[in-house]
């Protein structure tokens, strides 16, 4: 896709456009309310809630932004590619990372695909992402706001060959080099790496841009492509449900069984006194 | 018509006292005056006059070049012809909305009768003297004489009354924009009508005085000058002498005066009434679609000559008397938006940028790369545009008929839509409406949540009668769920035939709306037109006045035209029919908070206080500013969803006037005053204990109508025993909380 000729996987000249893979994934949403989520133990999967749509997950956002502002910066024709594995509903996903100023989509579209963990879905993309060729670094979501493994980004990387940093609240090229400062437990951390390399971002970075009315607008006519297992030259063994390492043993929603019992007491002392006497009859020292 | 304030009552009055005092004249016959007596080239006047004639036209071009910047507007302005002209019968000419302020209604009245009449009079002058007609003589001569007199003193009465405010006491508003030439066109006047008694005196004292003083009477405060300057003993050819100067004065100052029409708000007398005939006639709740959206490059205004020609005209009409700005509760609570210096601000934008405009139109340059400031960011900054709460309260007050919102949406579409500049809440809540269909993003609720509890709830299905259109407050913001279990428990009881949509239930677009996001309002509004529809919805009962005025309003620009009832007209003419009895006492006594899209902006005042006379037991203070004058709770236009910037917020100054009536209960009918009172009153009043409690109206009836032990709120409020609720109540008294 690229127009360039270049090496794969070695620095790339700075003069030349670049091409960068924004990952997408649509998550059932977050914000659905506990009452409306349930889960059907018996095929350990979650019950679409109805009425409430998919939603792009937040970091994906995020990492589009960060995309985003890159090329901006760069001045120049940087070419932004949302990719997505996932069901014709994904769709609007795709649109949605176009509207904020990607160029082109990608949905990875088949039954194959689905059921994976995330070693299997990170096969899936990668050879996604070698197939569009030319690409010089890939963003993801720091995970995904529906199962929150955050593993994707590293076994893309993995399966690449290429260089990953995540948990990027700030995220710069420049002079074939990805320059990322992460996040830590206790501070921040700077590190750079080559491209092409991959960057997972946490909301940290920021919040991504609400899109003009004409970027939306043009979104419509910007094309997305649909791929299966066999344009990706991809094995259906090792994909989908049948290449999931993990095995989910059990879904379930916690129940939480809430008594609540005030202790009595006119005095902070009486109120400690009745206290240790409750807990000493309930055994408990 | 209402009689008492009517214009035409002194107008009638005084013409039939003119009338029959001028019947009375014992003999009249050769009463008259030498036109232009004692002055020297005559001639003169005429040259005066032709130059203000030139003045003035030259002033209405280089005006109208400016308005005719604007883009068309979208629907004629000449459609409703006589509804327009009614409008400027009574807004220009009866100036019903200057008498909102009754001091300054009386002062405008004085001032602008007199020189309506002063004009008159010197007209037929002329008319006598250059053209053959000849009727200034006799009994109608001395009628003139005696009008001119009377109207000259109104006249000082009002100048007199404008000075008292402008120089003598603390009135704050006309002081906020003041200028030099309001001093001129005050105290210029009043030299203008004070010469002209003087120059009258003059001559009757040496004409009439002595020869007919029973004609010299009808001229009755000349008579008295005249009389006055008799104590001088001056000759005649003094007197002439004194004369001969006070005329050239006169004539000079009266001119002159007339002359600041052009430069001056003295302009106001053509724009206003003309304004008149342009305002809306349709609800100041409903605004402009913008047609055919998706083929347009620019949306919104962010440069000047996007307005329409309308909105640039009145910018000239406004006369800075700062009443808009008195009214507002952005500004009222120290907050970045004042809609007079806004109106200004525009109309001193297209002054310095309009002419640059139109020279790089003609030489077929880039009218949009003329202006060194932007129109929205730096005339007018972004914060200014934010704090606007789309109250009204501005548009009501204008005496001059300005729509100010429109005008703000109007640059809010411009940020959102072109610009994407819009604040993080506001972007999260529009992004939610989008997405989730609802702004109330972090909600735990579902939109059937509210059902709990009330055994079968009926679902529309086209079958019923009515629609009881839930909205996104009445059920997925927790405080807002008993109001809406009221609403329905009041419903079912007066066995009105209804049904609700439930989880089918879309946000119907108004806060993107208001907010300036006209592509997401339009997309949401086509849809649940079509859902209408396709659902037979034919009436509709709103939870909320939003809902209420976009449906009512907003919807026929979409195809959908519904018979739309807020809640509180409906069961107040379910009270009305007997359909519903509120037997059960509710000893409380109660202020009413008009809520600004069900009052000002849809008018509809008395149906909730008719339901709360209904109550029991229940007594009503009205708050200060209530009905049409009434305080916005501070959530409109989007502003729920807006970080406040400013001095104090919106809704503690609102719910501190609530609380001033001493009164147990603050009753209004929007969930989102509710959520403003809830948080507003708190806040003024920390402690619990005595504090007053709001309430929606059907909470209120619920109580008056089923009795305490199923409206938990509002009886455990008043303390009755055994009321559901909060588990204070065990200890409350019966009989009213104090």
């Amino acid at each position: 896709m690229g127009p360039e000729e270049r090496g794969a996987g070695g620095p790339t000249d700075v003069e030349e456009a670049m091409h960068f893979v924004v990952c997408a994934k649509q998550i059932p949403d977050p914000e659905t309310p506990p009452s409306a989520f349930k889960i059907d133990e018996t095929s350990n999967k979650v019950v679409p809630a109805q009425g409430f749509q998919p939603v792009l997950s937040q970091f994906d956002g995020i990492a589009a932004e960060a995309a985003l502002r890159i090329k901006e910066a760069a001045g120049d024709d940087t070419k932004i590619t949302v990719l997505s594995m996932g069901a014709e509903s994904a769709q609007a996903a795709i649109k949605q990372v176009l509207a904020m100023g990607a160029d082109e989509g990608v949905l990875l579209q088949d039954a194959a695909f689905e059921g994976g963990d995330s070693h299997a879905t990170a096969k899936v993309l990668a050879a996604a992402i070698e197939k569009l060729g030319d690409v010089d670094a890939v963003f993801c979501g720091r995970q995904a706001a529906d199962w929150d493994m955050g593993q994707v980004g590293l076994l893309i990387a993995e399966a690449l060959g290429w260089p990953a940093a995540i948990l990027a609240k700030d995220v710069q090229i420049a002079d074939g080099t990805m320059t990322t400062t992460r996040v830590l437990a206790n501070g921040f951390e700077t590190v750079a790496q080559p491209i092409p390399a991959v960057v997972t971002v946490s909301n940290e970075f920021g919040e991504p841009r609400y899109p003009k009315l004409q970027q939306i607008m043009q979104a419509a006519k910007k094309t997305v492509t649909t791929m299966t297992h066999d344009e990706l030259g991809l094995d259906p063994s090792e994909i989908g449900a049948a290449g999931a390492r993990l095995k989910l043993e059990r879904l379930y929603v916690p129940i939480s069984n809430t008594q609540v019992e005030i202790i009595e007491g006119e005095t902070p002392e009486d109120l400690a006194k009745n206290l240790v006497a409750k807990l000493v009859a309930d055994k408990l020292f | 018509m209402r009689l008492v304030g009517a214009w035409w009552i002194p107008a009638l009055t005084l013409s039939a006292v003119g009338v029959y005092l001028a019947m009375q004249a014992s003999s009249s016959e050769g009463a008259g005056r030498d036109s232009f007596f004692n002055a020297a080239h005559p001639w003169s006047v005429y040259v005066f006059m032709s130059a203000l004639v030139g003045l003035l036209v030259y002033g209405l071009v280089r005006h109208a070049t400016l308005w005719r910047l604007g883009a068309p507007t979208q629907d004629s302005l000449l459609a409703q012809l006589p509804l327009r002209l009614k409008n400027m019968t009574r807004l220009g000419l009866a100036q019903d909305k200057v008498r909102r302020d009754r001091y300054a209604g009386i002062m405008h009245w004085c001032i602008f009768s007199s020189v309506l009449v002063l004009t008159i009079v010197t007209a037929q002058v002329a008319i006598e003297d250059d053209t053959p007609l000849e009727f200034l003589h006799g009994r109608y001569y001395l009628f003139f004489s005696f009008y001119g007199d009377l109207f000259g003193l109104i006249g000082l009465v009002g100048v007199g009354m404008a000075m008292w405010r402008r120089y003598f006491v603390d009135f704050a508003r006309i002081r906020w924009d003041e200028r030099v030439e309001d001093h001129l066109i005050i105290v210029g006047l009043g030299l203008v009508l004070i010469s002209g008694f003087l120059v009258e005196a003059f001559r009757i004292e040496v004409t009439e005085l002595t020869q007919e003083p029973d004609w010299a009477k009808w001229s009755f405060v000349s008579y008295g000058i005249a009389n006055f300057f008799e104590i001088f003993e001056l000759s005649d050819s003094q007197i002439l002498s004194v004369h001969s100067w006070v005329w050239w004065a006169h004539i000079g100052m009266a001119f002159s005066w007339l002359g600041l029409i052009v430069f001056t708000r003295l302009d106001h007398m053509f724009f206003a009434p003309v304004n008149a005939f342009f305002l809306r006639t349709d609800s100041p709740g409903r605004l402009a679609k913008i047609p055919n959206i998706e083929e347009r490059e620019v949306f919104g205004v962010g440069f000047v000559q996007d307005f329409t020609w309308k909105q640039l005209f009145e910018l000239d009409a406004c006369v800075r008397c700062g009443r808009c700005t008195d009214v507002c509760p952005a500004n009222i609570a120290g907050q970045p938006l004042s809609p007079m210096h806004l109106i200004q601000d525009l109309k001193g934008h297209l002054s310095s940028v309009g002419p640059d405009i139109q020279r790089a139109g003609n030489e077929g340059k880039d009218q949009r790369a003329v202006s060194p400031l932007a129109l929205v960011g730096e005339v007018i900054k972004d914060e200014t545009l934010w704090a606007c709460r789309t109250c009204g309260a501005c548009m009501q007050e204008c005496p001059v008929m300005i729509e100010h919102v429109p005008t703000i949406v109007d640059m809010r579409r411009y940020l959102v839509m072109d610009e994407a500049r819009l604040p993080q809440t506001a972007q999260v809540a529009l992004q939610n409406i989008e997405m989730r269909g609802h702004p109330w993003s972090g909600t735990a609720l579902e939109r059937t949540t509210w059902m709990d509890g009330l055994g079968d709830v009926p679902i529309y299905d086209g079958t019923q009668e009515y629609l009881y259109w839930v909205g996104c407050s009445g059920s997925l913001v927790e405080r807002n769920l008993p109001i809406t279990q009221a609403v329905f428990k009041l419903l079912r009881e007066s066995g009105t035939s209804f049904g609700v949509m439930g989880q089918e239930e879309t946000c119907n677009g108004d806060p993107a709306r208001r907010l300036g996001n006209e592509y997401l309002f339009q997309m949401l509004a086509e849809q649940l037109v079509v859902t209408f529809k396709e659902k037979n919805v034919q009436r509709v009962i709103t939870n909320c006045p939003h809902c209420f005025n976009t449906f009512k309003n907003e919807y026929p620009q979409f195809g959908g035209n519904f018979e739309v009832l807020h809640h509180t007209e409906f069961l107040n003419s379910k009270l009305q029919d007997g359909s519903l009895k509120a037997t059960h006492e509710v000893n409380a006594t109660l202020t009413y908070h008009d809520s600004c899209y069900l009052g000002r902006i849809n008018g509809v005042y008395d149906a909730p206080r008719q339901i709360m006379e209904f109550v029991p037991g229940a007594s009503v203070t009205e708050m200060q500013r209530s009905k049409s004058k009434g305080l916005c709770c501070g959530a409109g236009g989007g502003n729920m969803w807006l970080e406040e910037v400013g001095e104090r917020r919106v809704n503690h100054v609102r719910s501190e006037e609530a609380i001033a009536t001493g009164a147990d209960q603050v009753i209004s009918n929007c969930p989102f005053c509710i959520q403003m009172f809830e948080d507003g009153v708190p806040a003024m009043h920390p402690e619990e204990e005595g504090r007053m409690r709001p309430f929606d109206v059907a909470e209120l009836l619920e109580q008056a109508v089923f009795g305490p032990a199923t409206a938990g709120g509002v009886a455990a409020a008043v303390g009755v025993e055994g009321a559901s609720g909060d588990a204070s109540e065990s200890e409350a008294e019966p009989g009213g909380g104090d």
